[in-house]
């Protein structure tokens, strides 16, 4: 029998019982549809939460600090295991491995600004204005500062809240709730030399008064992107160009040491640059863990997102597989109504299958008509039920993605809805549809196969 | 007639059956022996419980003897699988039930073009073929009629079509007339006959109905598990090849 009439006998079987198919049909619809949703509930519930760390670009960052696990101390004091620093050098070394975006070193030391009343004892980062722009920073106004400009900062959003009058010695944001104004565009009076500051202002040990630091003023400032509670990987703390940077620490420290470049025994300032810090950052999220294994076996910490990202991600599957394991229960109540249905129908053709068998329907034909039934029904169940479930997915988005999306984001505002169905996911829907039809419909295939010819001679 | 048409088709030897039932053992067939040739039309005759419609069923495949030999067409089916019969059956044999057996789905012409579909003949084809063996059995009007439209008569005339359109080398009818009136039963018979004579057919019937087995060329008397006798039936042509009684 070719597989066309093989497949129109069986089409016009199940519509020669109508309601009774469609009753089963209903059942696999309802069992698809909840496991599917059940499972676009973990697939929304990750992906919001990549999207959300994808957008923060630390997804696919490593942090990278000098030292590591053996950076120790001798007996005289000196640190050892020197190369382990980061230097230019070694920051070079990071960008020759196998998929590294870009390394940038990072910078960090204490600067006072000034403006008005106000004053905020900051401790700046800085790093090239690639890693800037790839971390997605986003300035409310001006343009990122790059290397050949004089030195400008970026304000965090929210890092309005450490100025503070120093007048009156209150920080207004957390005293009174007011936010102190502050032009960031504006000019601010720049203090790099804070030990020489501090001492002047609050005096020393010795009686003897230290003349306060030279201010330099540096204007064209910019802010970050955002109000003041909104939540970015720079909403805190200011940030600047790390060539800018160094230019300016030579030019107001000139021969001394610059505060947190390590010196020699004499005080003297190495002729390199030493940073505590670096970011490497690697094309995609399945190197990370290589990526940073690479850079511990330098001899240096690597930390990155990699492995709490990776347990969240097996605690969503964790989910996911019960939110699964719950759909699939209506599934299987459904096989067994197509096993039921399968059954009732060979019972009723007895009769028929013994003629076709007589007049030489071979035993093959007999079973794969029954499992083409079964498979019609699993088939049709499925496809139906996907488009009952994009539909549910639809609604729990709409209806409550809003609400429920709100709770569990960080005050991020990333909308992407709490039920997701992959593409790939309808389709292995729909093969397992088809596939639990044929497996509930073997059994009664096979006895379909087994029953004797002779039912059909006998007489009613 | 030539020797080539008196080649046996079916040759049984020493045939048993035995059925249990509860203790009792039944002896259904107990011993047959006898030989079918080519272009015959026999009938099996005997009452209710004789044995008739086991013998059948046995030449037809469906049952599996006790002891004994079937050869049909030089095939012993006795030591056949099942899937080996379904696929004799298919090959081989046209079958004619007394209740008809149509599908109640499918039209007359579908009905009868369902045995060549089972070959895995084009629907085109089969339809073609079915059509025109409607027109042989006098329905050519009703092929697109379904089983419940059409008088019992009319719809065994479809059953002999379905037997016929696969050109087997034997047709098996199990009391093919047994749900019909006395005069629609004279025709049925008449036109199998007819095309049995015409297209050098083979064909046994089962009846317990002696006037309806005198339309055969032998008869075949069977009584309890035994045949009685075989009786030669107005046809001097036919050869009588070591039959035992």
């Amino acid at each position: 029998m070719s597989f066309l009439d093989l497949l129109s006998m069986s089409a016009s079987n199940l519509w020669r019982r109508k309601l009774r198919t469609c009753l089963t049909i209903l059942g696999v619809i309802i069992g698809t549809a909840s496991i599917v949703v059940m499972l676009s509930l973990g697939f929304g519930l990750k992906k919001s939460y990549m999207s959300e760390i994808e957008n923060s670009g630390e997804l696919t960052t490593i942090n990278v600090y000098s030292g590591g696990n053996n950076y120790y101390y001798d007996e005289d004091g000196q640190t050892s295991n020197t190369d382990n620093e980061i230097t230019d050098e070694v920051i070079e070394q990071f960008s020759q491995l196998e998929h590294v975006d870009f390394v940038s070193p990072i910078l960090s030391c204490n600067i006072i600004f000034r403006q008005g009343v106000y004053r905020n004892d900051s401790y700046v980062t800085a790093m090239t204005t690639e890693a800037m722009v790839k971390k997605k920073l986003e300035l409310a106004s001006g343009t990122i500062p790059t290397s050949d400009e004089e030195i400008r900062f970026i304000f965090g959003n929210s890092s309005v809240q450490d100025f503070y009058n120093y007048k009156t010695n209150s920080y207004p944001y957390w005293d009174t709730g007011e936010l102190p104004e502050i032009d960031f565009e504006g000019d601010f009076f720049v203090i790099y030399d804070t030990e020489a500051f501090y001492n002047s202002e609050y005096g020393t040990d010795s009686d003897t008064p230290v003349k306060p630091p030279k201010k330099y003023i540096t204007g064209n400032n910019c802010l970050v992107a955002g109000d003041v509670e909104a939540y970015n990987s720079f909403s805190y703390g200011v940030y600047t160009n790390i060539d800018a940077l160094k230019k300016q620490l030579k030019k107001v420290f000139k021969n001394k040491a610059i505060p947190g470049q390590p010196t020699t025994k004499s005080g003297k300032p190495y002729s390199y640059w030493v940073y505590e810090q670096a970011y490497v950052q690697v094309d995609d999220f399945n190197y990370v863990s290589e990526v940073q294994k690479q850079i511990s076996e330098m001899g240096f910490q690597a930390n990155s997102n990699a492995e709490y990202v990776e347990s969240t991600q097996k605690q969503f599957n964790t989910i996911q597989m019960a939110l699964g394991g719950i759909g699939s229960v209506a599934l299987f109540v459904a096989a067994i109504s197509i096993a039921n249905t399968m059954m009732m129908s060979i019972y009723e053709r007895t009769k028929e299958i013994g003629i076709i068998k007589v007049l030489g329907c071979s035993l093959g034909n007999i079973r794969s008509l029954f499992l083409i039934e079964a498979a019609f029904i699993g088939f049709i169940g499925g496809f139906l039920g996907l488009i009952l479930s994009y539909g549910l997915s639809y609604i729990l988005n709409t209806f409550l993605g809003g609400a429920l999306g709100n709770a569990m984001d960080m005050g991020g505002g990333g909308s992407s809805g709490i039920s997701y169905i992959p593409l790939w996911l309808s389709a292995l829907a729909l093969v397992f549809a088809v596939l639990v039809g044929i497996i509930a419909g073997f059994l009664p295939a096979m006895r379909a196969m087994r029953l004797s010819p002779l039912s059909a001679i006998k007489t009613e | 007639m030539s020797d080539a048409t008196s080649k046996p088709v079916i040759q049984v030897k020493d045939l048993y059956k035995y059925y249990s039932i509860g203790e009792n053992r039944v002896k259904a067939l107990n011993g047959v022996d006898f030989t079918i040739n080519k272009g015959e039309f026999c009938s099996i005759v005997g009452t209710s419980g004789s044995g008739k419609s086991t013998l059948l069923n046995m030449l037809a495949g469906l049952e599996k003897p006790t002891k004994g030999q079937i050869i049909i067409s030089g095939h012993h089916i006795e030591r056949m699988s099942e899937n080996k019969l379904v696929k004799f059956r298919r090959e081989h044999v046209g079958f004619i039930f007394q209740s008809f057996n149509l599908l109640p789905t499918m039209n007359a012409v579908e009905n009868v073009a369902l045995p060549l579909s089972f070959r895995g003949i084009p629907k085109k084809v089969r339809l073609a073929k079915a059509s025109k063996m409607l027109s042989m059995v006098g329905l050519k009007k009703q092929q697109f009629h379904k089983p419940t439209q059409m008088s019992g008569g009319q719809q065994q005339r479809v059953g002999v079509a379905r037997a016929l359109v696969v050109q087997p080398d034997i047709i098996f009818a199990d009391e093919p007339t047994g749900n019909l009136d006395s005069n629609t039963s004279a025709e049925v018979m008449e036109l199998m006959k007819k095309i049995v004579r015409e297209q050098n057919l083979t064909l046994v019937m089962v009846t317990h109905d002696n006037h309806l087995a005198s339309f055969a060329d032998r008869i075949f008397h069977i009584k309890d598990g035994k045949l009685l006798k075989i009786e030669e039936n107005n046809r001097e042509e036919t050869k009588n090849e070591n039959e035992e009684i």
